[in-house]
C-alpha cells in the first residue's frame, strides 16, 4: 500500500481550550474516499479543521508522511459571505498560488486553466457574474472549481449537499468518484442515506472517531459507535441505506 | 479672499464660480478632494466588502485622542492622529483574530476611549485651540501644499499597493480561511491593510473631519455597489462618484456658504438616494415588462 497522505494519532482538539476531539486516530491513503457522519456538534468539521492545519492540537499529532499533500478545501456555503463583491472568475482563480509571492499575479499557463476550469464546469457564461447572483448549485460548483484548480492530492469537502437541488447533487456524487481516480477525498455529510453508496469507507464522528472500513453501516453499528446519527429524521425512507446489504 | 470659519466669507452667485477656480486655496480644495475621493474608493471598498465600516469608525474617533494628546504637547495634531489610527488599527485587528473579548465591545471602547482622552487632553492644554473644530467637522478649504503631497503621495503608494497585492488583498478579504490553506500568509495581508486603514482615515480627516470621514469610505463605495458587485469595478466607480458628490458639494458650500466637509457628506448621500431611487424605479419596471 501506497504511504498514507495525512496520518491523525491521537489527537485532541476543540476550541479555547475546551475539547471538541479525544483519542483520534486516522490515516488517509491516496485512493481513498472517506464519508465523515456523525450528530451536528459532533466535531466533523473539527476533524477537518485539525487536517487543513486550521485548528492547533491539543495532544497528539498530525504527520503528512510525504509532506503536505496539495489540499483542496470546499467549505460549507453558508461560511462564505454572498454579498461580497467577488466574481465567478476570481473566485476560481483563488485556487491557485501565484508563481512569485512579491508580484501575486497569475501565469499565462494558470489563466488559460481557469477558463479550461470554468468551461469544463459549465459556468464560463456565468464567469464574470459576482457570486451573489448564483443558484446554490452554481455557487458549490465555484467552490468546487476553487478547491480543485491546483489539482490537490487531497480533497476535504463539508457538506457540499446543503442548498443545492437533487440533479445537481447526483451529478456532483458522479464528479467525485471520478476525481477520487486522481485524489483521495473526504466528504462530510449529515445524510449518511445518500453518501453511503459512494464513499468507500466511512468515519463516524462523535466527540470520538470510529473508522469503518467499508460504505455499508447497519444502525446496530452506529450505536455501538456512540453515532446517533440525527439523519435518520432526514428523507422520506430513513433506512433505505443504513440496513446491512446480504453480502456484507 | 480669506476663509472664514465656513469657509467663505459671504454667499456668492453662481455665475461668480468661474472665478473663484483662481484662488489658491479653492484649487487646494478641489485637488484635495479628488485625492481623498481616489484613496477612499480603494480603502472603502475594502472596508466595505469585509464588512468592516464599524471597526472604521472606532478607528476614526480614536484619533481624537491623539490630536488632543498632540496639542497637549504642542506637537503636530496629524501626527498624533496618525500614531493613534495606526495603533487602534492594529489594535482592533489584533483582538479580533484573538476572539477573546467581542470585536464589537473592543470597538467601542477603542472609540469612546479615544475621543474622551482628546477632549482631556484638550481641556487641559492653555489657551484657545482655534483649529479643534476643524478637526471635528473639517476645512478642506485650509489644506495647504504640504498636506496635498503627503495625500498625493500615499494615494500613489496605495494605488500601487493594489495594482501589485490585488489577488491576496480581495482573497484574504473574501475568505481567509481558505486562503490560509492556501498557504497565503493571511494575517500579515490583513494587519498590512489595518495600517493602510488608520493612514488612509487620518488623512481624509482635513477634508470633512473625524465626525464625518466615515462617509466617504461608505457612501460611494454603497452607491457603486448599486451598479457593480465586482470588486475591480466598484473603486473607479466609487472615486468618480466621490468626486462628483465633492463637487457639488464645494460649489454648494461657495454659493451657499455652509460649512464644506458637511456639504460634501450631503450631496454623496443625495447622490446615493436618488440613485436607489433610480435603480428601484428601473427594476419595477424591468418586472413590469418581464411578468
Amino acid at each position: 500500500m501506497e504511504k498514507p497522505l495525512v496520518v491523525l494519532k491521537d489527537v485532541s482538539t476543540g476550541y479555547d481550550g475546551d475539547i471538541v476531539l479525544r483519542g483520534v486516530n486516522l490515516e488517509v491513503h491516496p485512493e481513498d474516499f472517506i464519508g465523515v457522519i456523525g450528530p451536528n456538534g459532533g466535531g466533523k468539521t473539527t476533524l477537518i479543521r485539525v487536517i487543513l492545519g486550521l485548528l492547533p492540537v491539543f495532544s497528539g499529532t498530525v504527520k503528512f508522511p510525504g509532506g503536505r499533500p496539495g489540499t483542496g478545501y470546499l467549505p460549507q456555503v453558508s461560511q462564505i459571505d454572498k454579498s461580497f463583491p467577488i466574481t465567478v472568475r476570481e473566485v476560481v482563480s483563488s485556487g491557485f498560488k501565484a508563481p512569485r509571492p512579491w508580484f501575486p499575479h497569475l501565469s499565462k499557463q494558470q489563466k488559460q486553466r481557469v477558463n479550461d476550469m470554468l468551461a469544463e464546469a459549465g459556468l464560463m457564461a456565468n464567469a464574470n457574474r459576482p457570486i451573489g447572483e448564483l443558484s446554490g448549485g452554481q455557487l458549490q460548483k465555484t467552490l468546487l472549481c476553487r478547491a480543485l484548480i491546483n489539482k490537490p492530492g487531497l480533497l476535504i469537502l463539508d457538506e457540499p449537499n446543503t442548498f443545492v437541488d437533487k440533479g445537481f447533487e447526483q451529478d456532483l456524487y458522479r464528479w467525485l468518484q471520478e476525481l477520487n481516480r486522481q485524489m483521495a477525498i473526504i466528504l462530510i455529510s449529515h445524510d449518511i442515506g445518500t453518501i453511503s453508496p459512494i464513499v468507500k469507507t466511512i468515519a463516524c464522528v462523535n466527540g470520538t472517531l470510529h473508522y469503518h472500513p467499508s460504505n455499508q453501516l447497519s444502525e446496530e453499528l452506529l450505536k455501538v459507535y456512540n453515532c446517533p446519527v440525527d439523519i435518520i429524521a432526514h428523507g422520506p425512507i430513513p433506512h433505505r441505506v443504513l440496513k446491512a446489504h446480504s453480502h456484507e | 479672499m480669506v476663509p472664514s470659519r465656513t469657509g467663505f466669507s459671504k454667499p456668492i452667485a453662481m455665475s461668480d464660480f468661474l472665478s473663484i477656480l483662481q484662488y489658491q486655496f479653492f484649487q487646494n480644495a478641489i485637488i484635495t478632494a479628488v485625492l481623498t475621493s481616489i484613496l477612499a474608493a480603494m480603502i472603502g471598498t475594502y472596508i466595505v466588502s469585509r464588512k468592516i465600516v464599524f471597526i472604521a469608525g472606532g478607528i476614526t474617533h480614536s484619533c481624537f485622542g491623539g490630536i488632543g494628546m498632540a496639542y497637549y504637547m504642542g506637537l503636530n495634531p496629524f501626527l498624533g492622529a496618525a500614531v493613534f489610527g495606526v495603533i487602534s488599527s492594529v489594535g482592533i485587528e489584533w483582538v479580533s483574530s484573538r476572539a477573546k473579548v467581542r470585536e464589537d465591545s473592543a470597538i467601542a471602547i477603542i472609540w469612546s476611549f479615544g475621543m474622551a482622552v482628546g477632549i482631556i487632553f484638550v481641556f487641559m492644554t492653555p489657551g484657545y485651540t482655534p483649529n479643534l473644530m476643524s478637526f471635528l467637522f473639517g476645512n478642506i478649504l485650509a489644506v495647504g501644499k504640504a498636506d496635498i503631497y503627503l495625500l498625493l503621495a500615499f494615494t500613489v503608494l496605495t494605488m500601487i499597493f493594489f495594482l501589485v497585492f490585488f489577488r491576496p488583498l480581495l482573497h484574504t478579504a473574501f475568505d481567509p480561511e481558505f486562503s490560509t490553506v492556501m498557504g497565503v500568509p493571511v494575517r500579515f495581508y490583513r494587519y498590512l491593510m489595518s495600517v493602510f486603514i488608520g493612514l488612509a482615515i487620518v488623512l481624509s480627516i482635513r477634508s470633512v473631519g473625524i465626525i464625518l470621514v466615515l462617509s466617504m469610505f461608505t457612501i460611494p463605495q454603497m452607491t457603486a455597489m448599486l451598479f457593480t458587485r465586482n470588486f475591480t469595478r466598484v473603486i473607479p466607480l466609487a472615486a468618480i462618484l466621490g468626486i462628483t458628490g465633492s463637487m457639488a458639494g464645494l460649489m454648494s458650500a461657495y454659493s451657499l456658504n455652509i460649512p464644506a466637509g458637511a456639504a460634501i457628506i450631503f450631496f454623496q448621500t443625495l447622490q446615493f438616494l436618488l440613485l436607489k431611487l433610480l435603480v428601484l424605479f428601473l427594476e419595477t419596471r424591468r418586472r413590469g415588462a418581464t411578468g
